[in-house]
Parts: C-alpha cells; structure tokens; sequence
C-alpha cells in the first residue's frame, strides 16, 4: 500500500511560502519590532526568523544564517527529510513513533533553548 | 413520532456543554474511529465557524471602507509614524473592498479547508508536544491524537458560539477579556483529550498544549508575521 509522504508535502508547501515572502523584503521595514525585546530588552526565541525568512526566501543563504541558524540548517536539511518520506512512502512503510528516550527528549528541550541563547546572547 | 426540533437541536448542544464543564467526564467512553470522530467534528465546527467568520469578514470590509472614507485614527498614524496627510491621501486612493457577496461563496471552501487545517495542525503540535513532556509512553500514536483532538475540537467549537457574542454592539467590547480568558481554558481542555486517549494523565495533555502554545509561539511566529505583512502589502 503506497502511503501520502505528507512531510514532503509540508516542506514543499512552506518551500513555497518562504520562496513568496521573499518578495516581501522590500516592505520589512513596515513590521512591527519584537514586542518581547522591547519590553523586556533580550532577543525572543524568534527574533530574527522573519529576517532570515526573507533571506531565505530572496536566496540568500549566508544571510539566513546570520540571522537565524536553525532556520538555516533546517532548510539545507529539508531535501534529506523530503527523500527520506518520499521513499518511505513508496514502500509503503508507517512513520515510525517518536523514539522514547529521555535522552532525546532533553535534548530537543536543550536544543530550544540553545536556539534562543544563541539569539539572545548575539542580541538578534 | 419524531424528536422535537428543539430537542434535536439543543440535545447534542447541551452535551457539548455538559462536556465543556465537567471535562473529567467527557473522554471516558471508547474512542471513536478516526472517521466517525472527525465526521462529528466537522458537522458541529463548520457551521460555527462559517458563520463565526461570516460574520468577522462581514466586519472587517465594512471597516476597510469607513477607513477609506474617514480620516485615520490617531492610533493608527502614531503607530505608522507617517504624515498625517499623505497616510490619508494614500488611504484614499487604496481601491474599494469588494462587496459581501462576492466573497462569501468563498468562504464556503475556505472555512471547511481551515478547520480541517486547524485540526491536523493542534494534531501535529500536540503530538511533537506531548513527546516533549513524555507523554506517548503508552505507545497509541498519531492516530490516537488526531481522534483525541476531533474529539476536543468538536466540543471547544462551542467557543466559536459563544465568540459571537463578540459581536454585538456595545455589549460585545465589554466581553473581550471574558472571552480572551475562555479562548485559554478552550486551548487547555485539548489536554484532557490527550490524557484520556494516550493514557499518559490529564497534567501531560494540558502540558502539551502549553509546549504547543510555547512552540507556536518562539517558533511559528515569524512566519505568522511575514503573512501578515503579505496581508498588509498585498493588493
């Protein structure tokens, strides 16, 4: 039974949305700033991602990386986790659970916070 | 002798209340197939909604057009910080909204593609959220979320309901915090959902969904923020 390789649908969607709101930079300045930062004076978890977005988005991939790293190394990632599905979805294969490992799971979470330390300490 | 249009209309409403209030009590029945669940969703949700953003559309042109016609409002020029007199020419010259009734037909592909966006959406976050907390120990996997959240989806919607009350005049204002504290306790009562069908405990469900608040928050936003933008500039 051949099953919907809906990661590969997904990344291809969002793909497509970032590629669109490439065309959009020239009017970033027209977007409000990070309401966190302002009150608070420290970077948000997502400062940043709408700027790299739109790099992305316009192509320009040492940009994106300045000013959002995960955003980057997700894209550049993109195409193995688009072929991955693909061929699990050629043979029919289920998605396989989320791995139950404390391990990992402390990872993610330190992962997230990584991401917004990096942010906050470069004051993005 | 058939049911009494009132009753066949306020029974399954009054279920749905009944459920919102005693949430404890509302997932301890075998879950239902995938299908039957989202069938129920869906034929309680979309009418709510359609008429929910019937209704928020409706608003949103006519507000458009008085913006056209009117000056701006001084929050709106000090948010821009743009000349008085070139935001108002360039308000002016922003082309008429289109009437109601061309859009609505719109709407009805629109609402149903939403809420069914919607659903594999709070689907997908809540399942990455429940793994964050570890939650899916009990091995059901996604399918189990995507029943849990029809099955939430379709009494939350009751929300949608009561989220007109927003709309009326005068009295409608007044409601916005009443309305934004119940808008919370709706996003939360996803997680006595999960609990019930992954097995993992009401605290982790609820802990889901705050992980997908969280994650919506620091990691979707941006893109939230560039549509809006695309909204803004487009034509």
């Amino acid at each position: 039974m051949r099953r919907v390789p809906w990661i590969a649908l997904v990344a291809l969607a969002l793909g497509l949305t970032v590629r669109l709101a490439g065309f959009l930079a020239p009017w970033a300045g027209l977007l409000p700033g990070c309401a966190f930062k302002r009150v608070t004076g420290v970077a948000c978890a997502t400062c940043g991602l709408t700027r790299g977005t739109l790099a992305l988005g316009q192509g320009q991939w040492g940009a994106a990386l300045h000013w959002y790293p995960a955003l980057a190394i997700l894209a550049a990632a993109a195409p193995v986790a688009i072929l991955w599905d693909l061929r699990r979805a050629w043979r029919g294969d289920p998605y396989p659970p989320l791995p139950d490992s404390r391990g990992l799971r402390v990872g993610a979470w330190l992962l997230l916070a990584g991401i917004w330390a990096l942010q906050a300490a470069r004051g993005i | 002798m058939g049911v009494p249009f009132t009753e066949a209309i306020g029974g399954p409403f009054r279920t749905l209340f009944r459920a919102l209030v005693r949430p404890s009590e509302a997932f301890t029945d075998p879950p239902p197939t995938l299908g039957r669940a989202l069938a129920r969703m869906l034929a309680v949700w979309v009418p709510l909604s359609l008429a929910n953003t019937g209704l928020t559309v409706w608003r949103a042109l006519e507000s458009y057009d008085q913006l056209r016609r009117s000056a701006p409002p001084t929050w709106l020029e000090q948010a821009l910080g743009a000349d008085p007199d070139v935001l108002r020419e360039l308000l002016r010259s922003l082309p008429p909204s289109p009437a109601f009734g061309h859009v609505w037909p719109w709407l009805l592909l629109v609402v149903p593609l939403g809420v069914l966006g919607t659903w594999i959406h709070d689907a997908v976050w809540d399942h990455a959220g429940l793994w964050l907390v570890g939650g899916l120990k009990a091995k059901r996997g996604f399918r189990a979320t995507l029943v849990a959240e029809a099955e939430a989806l379709r009494i939350t919607a009751l929300g949608t309901l009561i989220g007109l009350l927003g709309f009326l005049p005068v009295f409608g204002p007044l409601l916005f915090l009443p309305l934004l504290a119940l808008d919370g306790y709706l996003w939360l009562f996803r997680g006595f959902a999960l609990g019930a069908r992954h097995g993992c405990g009401v605290w982790r469900g609820m802990a889901a969904t705050v992980v997908h608040a969280a994650l919506l928050g620091t990691c979707a936003l941006g893109l939230a923020v560039v549509l809006l933008a695309m909204l803004r500039v487009g034509p």
